[in-house]
């Protein structure tokens, strides 16, 4: 059996970077998906090279800077992420996906298969909620990752009941 | 005529570092370094309930995750006076010590080795003349003949097919690379090894964290691992062994292959034991507690001045009032509104930007968003090498003996003498991070042994309610650890009321803050400032050197945005004017 992986890729504290985390949990509670693991990975920076050993497909959900209106979904390949150079690296943090992607290249532990959803984000600075054309996204969002992971023959099937959605960083402040 | 070299390197990345140095006749001669965007996360917290702290500042940065759970649980209990059980403190360093671990061995090879290392050079190596030289260095067992060749034929077919992808920005056949095809080998076998042994050390986190890269087993007054030795759903013997088997098979890689490929490397570039000291104060705190008080650590802290391996201010726990009193931040040259100097517990920031730096000299009066901290209020480094020149200072047997091993490898390989003097220096802090993690490995092993020992004597206690004895009033308290990249310190203020209790302010000091602020209010530099000061540069264009000090220090700053730019245009890397 294919090993197959969901990655949410953001910060939740800054804004729409946390569209990724929140597209997963929401995946999570609403859709059973046999044999696939949901991974909120904040930003992981080159640790993503790690978690991609192993597995044959990998499907990640990241805010994009796009020339696009904020909320469009855009998706790319592997092929397409890695088709630029490289960023150079000052901090540990500055790696991103091209790079983690490249550098599971060199190591020989890339997956076969590599798509990100890519939602176009309106604002990132700090703060824990989406923007209104970020939010309203989501739900496409969901159905692109679930159509991608029909795409690798994986069935899912809607949660019964389906569940809350954990966005614990949206919750208010006490007292 | 002087040039500045900006290395401004990633628009993608909204909040990263920025260094600009001044180049006259092949040296620098001025360095600022700056961060470009605002963090203040901290202001997220202010009205949260304090035991859910630590959930937030967990996600400051995707790197140091665990670091800053940690240091935000400590926080709360510090205010609050709790004694947090034994159990609880050993799950915690078992967790403190595999992820220093993992973030060592990632700096090393995958975030600053090649800067060093010059990975088409190995294509021209011999793979069995590479194999005989490791065995003369160590008895690490992945350096046989056949996986080096492999190695090599791994390289060719990269090169062949134009991929080499991860490596297209490499500063290949820079006139500053210095090692011979062999090493530059055995760095690119041992880079590639090096993403396993990294998985296992994330997977001992994970056994005991619940999860990576954010761990969900934490609590303020202790951990939520409930001990069963017999319960597959709890903390058992299978799991603990499990981290056993994962921990000893780190430790063997840091002790057999990282810290002898540092000694390998670092003796082709003896020039570089001589610069990059820049401040020479240091400040490392105590870490591991060993007590539900906090009264003994297996790693001492200390404050050392101007070089001298002596310690000025012993800290010998984290009560010491001697940090509480004498920490300040300074906002003279950020963009905040003011010009203060205060401790963390008093500071509240307004930002207050102050217009764009283009690319004059010197720089404006206000040119970053990073705050600088000071200890009596002078500059201080923090890191692997403070904690490493404590250590020493402190006659910490562990440390004095993996720096004694490091000291003779060098010597073994390339006839080098080096006293710890040579430490304060840009590869002093490559040396000082791989006998930091041979220590931890082995402090990573002990910590496993003494909390099997306390389970075994029928102890399970994991955690003591915060809420239990809580009265009406003001709290204040400081959280510390001892992180990968230094002294990280969470400070809180808390006020508790009948109805319960919620956070009034709430600042980290981070040690990429203390080694990346700026100037303060006396104009004395920062660390990454004043380390740059002297260095060579052979090419401008290609500032391969100020990159070698920089990267030495393990910089952490971009923690916030990392939003994939996939059409953009082609990324500014260096700019020379």
């Amino acid at each position: 059996m294919a090993r197959i992986a969901v990655f949410g890729i953001g910060n939740v504290l800054t804004g729409d970077d946390a569209v990724g985390p929140y597209v997963v949990k929401v995946l999570e509670a609403r859709w059973e998906l046999p044999g696939v693991e949901v991974v909120d990975a904040g930003t992981p920076g080159l640790d993503l090279t790690a978690y991609f050993a192993g597995l044959d497909a990998a499907v990640l959900v990241d805010a994009v800077k796009a020339r696009a209106a904020p909320g469009e979904l855009r998706t790319y390949s592997r092929e397409d992420l890695v088709k630029r150079s490289p960023v150079l690296a000052v901090s540990p943090h500055e790696p991103g996906l091209r790079e983690a992607v490249m550098n599971a290249e060199f190591m020989g532990v890339c997956p076969a298969t590599v798509r990100l959803v890519g939602v176009v984000a309106e604002r990132t600075d700090l703060g824990c909620a989406l923007s209104p054309s970020v939010q309203a996204a989501v739900p496409a969002a969901v159905e692109q990752v679930l159509s991608e992971l029909r795409a690798l023959g994986v069935a899912p099937r809607p949660r019964d009941p389906p569940a809350e959605p954990d966005l614990w960083w949206e919750k208010g402040r006490a007292g | 005529m002087s040039k500045l070299i900006t290395i401004d390197p990633v628009t993608r990345i909204e909040g990263h570092l920025r260094i600009d140095v001044e180049v006259d006749g092949g040296a620098v001669k001025n360095a600022w370094s700056s961060g470009t965007m605002w963090r203040g996360i901290e202001t997220i917290l202010q009205g949260r309930d304090p035991r859910d702290a630590w959930i937030f500042t967990q996600r400051i940065c995707g790197v140091c995750t665990t670091v800053h759970a940690i240091a935000s649980v400590r926080s709360v209990e510090n205010a609050l006076g709790l004694e947090i059980p034994l159990n609880a403190q050993l799950i915690r360093n078992l967790i403190v010590t595999a992820h220093t671990l993992h973030d060592h061995i990632v700096h090393f090879y995958q975030l600053s080795a090649l800067d060093w290392v010059d990975v088409t050079s190995a294509l021209k190596a011999d793979p069995v003349k590479a194999a005989q030289l490791a065995e003369s260095i160590s008895s690490w067992p992945g350096n046989s003949k056949h996986e080096l060749a492999a190695v090599k034929a791994r390289l060719e077919g990269f090169v062949k097919a134009g991929q080499m992808g991860i490596f297209t920005n490499g500063y290949w056949g820079h006139p500053a690379m210095k090692l011979s095809p062999e090493v530059n080998l055995l760095a690119v076998a041992h880079y590639l090894q090096a993403l396993e042994i990294q998985r296992k050390a994330n997977m001992a986190v994970a056994i005991l964290g619940s999860k990576t890269p954010n761990i969900q087993n934490l609590a303020v007054g202790g951990v939520a691992n409930a001990i069963n030795l017999d319960s597959p759903a709890a903390l058992n013997m299978e799991k603990l062994y499990q981290v056993k088997t994962l921990i000893d098979e780190v430790a063997t890689f840091v002790q057999q292959c990282y810290l002898p490929d540092v000694a390998a490397i670092g003796g082709f570039y003896p020039d570089w034991f001589k610069y990059g000291a820049g401040v020479t104060n240091y400040l490392s705190v105590p870490e591991l507690p060993l007590d539900e008080k906090m009264s003994k650590f297996d790693i001492p802290g200390g404050v050392l001045w101007n070089g001298k391996l002596e310690l000025a201010h012993k800290l010998a726990g984290w009560n010491d009032d001697y940090l509480k009193q004498n920490v300040t931040e300074s906002i003279a040259h950020a963009h905040y509104d003011g010009a203060w100097a205060k401790g963390p517990w008093e500071e509240d920031d307004k930002p207050k930007f102050a217009g764009e730096w283009k690319h004059e000299t010197p720089a404006p009066d206000r040119y970053t968003w990073v705050k600088a901290p000071r200890l009596e209020g002078k500059p201080v480094q923090v890191g692997p090498l403070a904690c490493v020149l404590v250590g020493l200072a402190s006659g910490h047997e562990p440390t004095t003996r993996w720096a004694t091993a490091a000291i003779g490898a060098v010597k073994a390989i390339h006839k080098i003498d080096l006293t710890p003097a040579h430490l304060h220096s840009t590869l002093g802090r490559h040396a000082a991070r791989a006998i930091r993690a041979a220590m931890m490995a082995e402090m990573a092993q002990k910590q496993w042994k003494l909390l099997v020992e306390n389970i075994g004597k029928g102890d399970t206690r994991i955690w003591v309610d915060p809420m239990a004895n809580l009265k009406p009033g003001i709290y204040k308290g400081v959280g510390f650890h001892e992180a990968p990249r230094g002294t990280l310190s969470h400070w809180c203020v808390i006020e508790a009321d009948k109805k319960g209790m919620k956070l009034k302010n709430y600042q980290c000091v981070v040690p990429s803050t203390w080694n990346a602020g700026p100037r303060d209010a006396s104009g004395a530099l920062g660390p990454y400032e004043k380390s740059l000061v002297g260095n060579p540069i052979a090419d401008p264009k290609l500032p391969l050197e100020a990159l070698r000090t920089i990267h030495s220090f393990d910089p952490c700053l971009a923690c916030a945005i990392h939003t994939v730019d996939a059409e953009g245009d082609e990324i500014a890397r260096v700019k020379v004017l």
